[in-house]
């Protein structure tokens, strides 16, 4: 680095180009350049090309995201992907499992204890299903205000849930089985805010309950209490939780509707975001 | 959906800007190494804690694909791209039509940088990393981001400088 007379070098012209010189050299820098005008010159012309730089590269900020950056679409992929390597063979063996009754899968295999954040996983899992049913309970009889945004406001209850969740929820599209979206509701949980969707078919209500929490990614499982079935399961550090008054293979029927559109399989596509032609990955 | 995804799109711009400094606003290609790098930053989510903070992770990941992508073509007789820029991409580097226009010498400019000079100017000066963290998405010392840095800006200055003295469509300058 080209040294200079008192004490001053590139490195600081750059830093104070940048607003990263401290207090003290700052001043050492004014009483140079009070020394040395043709310095300053040279400092103003710094400054210049690299506010003129900033605007010139400010670049696509504003422009929208491709379809092929779209994380959505990669994360879609990449578990399809997954699943596919995953093999039809072991999803066929979940499904038996889960006819055979019970649902519960191998997770703490029997061997040695569970280890802590297993016991953990389960906890929160807890919670969720409970939490889910609990809500359930409360919002489905709802004659009035069963739910705080209507679906008629589906985009705006979308991207509020999805703000307050950190994460783009899908609501999951359940016409094909009869149920039509009422709308949608916040609320609280010890792992923090959760969001309830319901769903309507004649007098019958069917919410989809969903939050943050590590349970491990799991299968479905089930449980039934008071008539209320309820289907839960897990993935990404998400768990998700359907619970309606119906039987159990009509239930299960609508949880794997609603766990392949959150996966992007069967889900409508994004609409293209820019004109720009996505290349083929 | 998940957690990964609503952390990693606030910086899908600042990728994509970098990617277009680093190809010299070949868009395509530069998207290309997004979305490289974005499947590299999903798929290895599990391992960004070791490297800290999110976006300088992110564009880590970006450099490191550029870089393996230009040893690729080096390594296959592929020539041109690290040195050469044909005239006719120059005034498009990045930014919307009006910026290119508007800051049309500079950016021709700032495109004759070599590539090293170019990422700490933008890492720096646009995408406000601080020396140390560019220092890690480069993988050089400080005192290397600085020297660069350094002369990157007196390389502009003194372009633009000459600028205003030359006559319209005088030889620009070169390497």
């Amino acid at each position: 680095m080209s040294g200079a007379p008192g004490g001053i070098d590139q490195n600081d012209l750059m830093a104070a180009i940048d607003g990263r010189l401290g207090p003290e050299r700052a001043a050492v820098l004014e009483s140079y350049l009070a020394a040395h005008p043709e310095e300053g010159e040279r400092l103003r012309q710094y400054g210049e090309i690299q506010h003129q730089l900033r605007h010139a590269l400010a670049g696509p900020n504003d422009e929208p995201i491709p379809r092929r950056l779209q994380l959505a679409r990669l994360l879609a992929e990449k578990r399809r992907r997954r699943y596919r390597q995953f093999g039809a063979a072991a999803a066929a063996v979940i499904f038996l499992v889960l006819g055979a009754g019970g649902g519960w899968m191998a997770r703490n295999s029997g061997i040695g204890a569970p280890r802590a954040d297993q016991t953990a996983q389960a906890t929160t899992e807890r919670e969720i299903t409970a939490d889910a049913l609990a809500a359930h309970r409360v919002f489905s009889v709802e004659v009035r205000h069963p739910v705080e945004v209507a679906a008629a406001q589906e985009t705006h209850l979308v991207q509020w849930l999805s703000k307050r969740l950190g994460r783009s929820l899908v609501v999951p599209d359940l016409t094909s089985a009869g149920f039509q979206l009422m709308g949608g509701r916040l609320l609280p949980s010890e792992g923090g805010p959760a969001a309830q969707f319901m769903y309507q078919e004649g007098n019958n209500r069917l919410t989809f309950y969903e939050r943050s929490g590590n349970t491990g990614d799991t299968t479905f499982r089930y449980s039934e209490q008071n008539g209320v079935g309820e289907f839960y399961w897990s993935d990404q550090d998400f768990g998700y939780a359907l619970a309606a008054k119906i039987n159990r293979q009509q239930l299960l029927k609508i949880a794997e509707m609603v766990y392949q559109q959150l996966s992007g399989e069967g889900a409508k596509p994004p609409p293209p975001a820019s004109p720009l032609p996505g290349k083929p990955s | 959906m998940a957690v990964e995804a609503a952390s990693i799109e606030p910086h899908i711009p600042g990728l994509r800007r970098f990617a277009r400094t680093l190809v010299r606003g070949d868009r395509d290609r530069a998207d290309d190494l997004v979305q490289d790098s974005l499947e590299r930053a999903l798929s290895g989510w599990h391992l960004r804690r070791a490297e800290g903070n999110l976006r300088g992770w992110l564009y880590t990941i970006l450099y490191r694909r550029f870089l393996s992508e230009q040893h690729r073509q080096k390594r296959h007789g592929v020539h041109g791209t690290l040195t050469d820029a044909s005239e006719a991409e120059l005034p498009q580097v990045t930014g919307g039509q009006d910026a290119a226009l508007e800051h049309r010498d500079l950016l021709r400019a700032f495109s004759t940088l070599p590539e090293e000079q170019r990422s700490v100017l933008l890492l720096v000066g646009v995408e406000d990393l601080s020396y140390e963290q560019a220092a890690r998405v480069l993988g050089v010392p400080i005192g290397t981001v600085m020297s660069r840095l350094s002369r990157g800006r007196e390389r502009l200055r003194s372009f633009m400088n000459r600028d205003l003295e030359a006559p319209e469509n005088a030889p620009r300058g070169a390497q």
